[in-house]
């Protein structure tokens, strides 16, 4: 705020500058300060033409800012059905997810307990058990890969 | 909405069963797309922001707190999800959000004003190539206060700072405005 000098003693002294802290002059700018405040902050801004010209700015930016017209939804057009649609697919995933296990089991139930040789079942399994871990391992090096890439936020 | 209804509703989403969450995403977004565009720029981020807010916020309503009203706990979630848009550089605050409409709302203000309304249109889009110069906190405090016309009790709410504060960071945003402004050539006295 205003800082000077001051003329030399014997001069007509001019009246003091205005000290109105910054958080007192935005609530008072913005309508948060009860009356009886108001009308001190009123009598400190008589004081200072530098404080009610910083003010006058911040009104300009206050009118202008309000007067923005930005994008509307477009009515009748809500957010809800991708909103909606987020909200349900965990619900998906768990079904399809118990669904498919419980199929699992019972297929591998009637395999095993079918009167196929012993041996089929067991190449059988190596196969399967076999193609679980090569997928498992590329996951987890495709994972590792992922965390350690220093260019995985760059947009390609 | 009624804070008994809104209550009820949060109640009954708190069950699992989302039919029960529209009503609060009908009555919320409209100012939540506002909050959005003010902090991301452009429509496209900010409804992305928008719709992850929402699904965050149904997911959350276990530690929502019913006796207090959804909308600044949502906007709080809201204003997350724009930091965490903006930081990851997936998307940057770009001004895409004054389009034709603007002009035509300044043009429609009555006969002869359409120089007016270009004056005004092409006023607000310095004002808004200010606002991307202005440090993201200070945006955001700007954004909830001009935009949105919250008052500072709100805004505290919201950013989760003393009402002090958000006198103080107003002061500093909107003189971080005044020079970015003048970095822009913009002709403010």
């Amino acid at each position: 705020m205003n800082v000077s000098a001051g003329p030399p003693p014997g001069l007509p002294q001019p009246e003091e500058p205005a000290e109105v802290p910054p958080e007192i002059l935005m609530r008072y700018m913005d309508g948060e300060l009860p009356p009886g405040e108001a009308a001190k902050v009123e009598e400190a801004l008589a004081r200072s033409t530098e404080v009610q010209r910083e003010l006058a700015v911040f009104r300009m930016f206050h009118r202008d800012l309000t007067e923005l017209r930005l994008h509307d939804p477009p009515p009748g057009r809500s957010a809800w059905d991708r909103i909606h649609g987020k909200l349900s697919r965990p619900m998906g995933w768990i079904l399809m997810g118990v669904g498919a296990g419980v199929w699992t089991i019972h297929l591998l139930w009637v395999y095993l307990s079918s009167a196929a040789p012993s041996w089929e079942k067991m190449a059988t399994s190596a196969v399967v058990i076999g193609v679980l871990v090569l997928f498992a391992s590329v996951i987890h090096e495709r994972y590792l890969e992922w965390q350690t890439d220093p260019y995985r936020d760059i947009e390609r | 909405m009624n804070p008994d209804v809104e209550r009820e509703l949060v109640k009954k989403c708190r069950g699992g069963d989302p039919r029960f969450y529209e009503p609060l995403v009908r009555a919320y977004e409209p100012q939540g797309l506002r909050l959005a565009l003010g902090m991301m720029g452009n429509m496209e981020d900010a409804q992305d922001a928008l719709q992850e807010a929402f699904v965050k916020a149904f997911r959350s309503l276990g530690r929502f707190d019913v006796t207090r009203p959804f909308g600044p706990w949502f906007f709080q979630i809201l204003r997350n999800q724009c930091r965490d848009h903006l930081r990851s550089r997936k998307s940057r605050f770009s001004v895409e959000v004054l389009d034709e409409d603007s002009f035509r709302h300044h043009a429609d203000e009555g006969p002869g004003s359409t120089q007016r309304a270009r004056e005004r249109t092409e006023a607000q889009r310095i004002l808004w190539k200010g606002l991307e110069r202005v440090p993201e906190e200070h945006r955001e405090v700007l954004v909830l206060k001009e935009l949105q016309g919250l008052r500072y009790q709100e805004i505290a709410g919201i950013l989760d700072i003393p009402e002090g504060t958000v006198a103080s960071r107003l002061y500093h945003a909107r003189r971080a405005l005044k020079d970015a402004l003048e970095a822009v050539g913009a002709d403010y006295p």
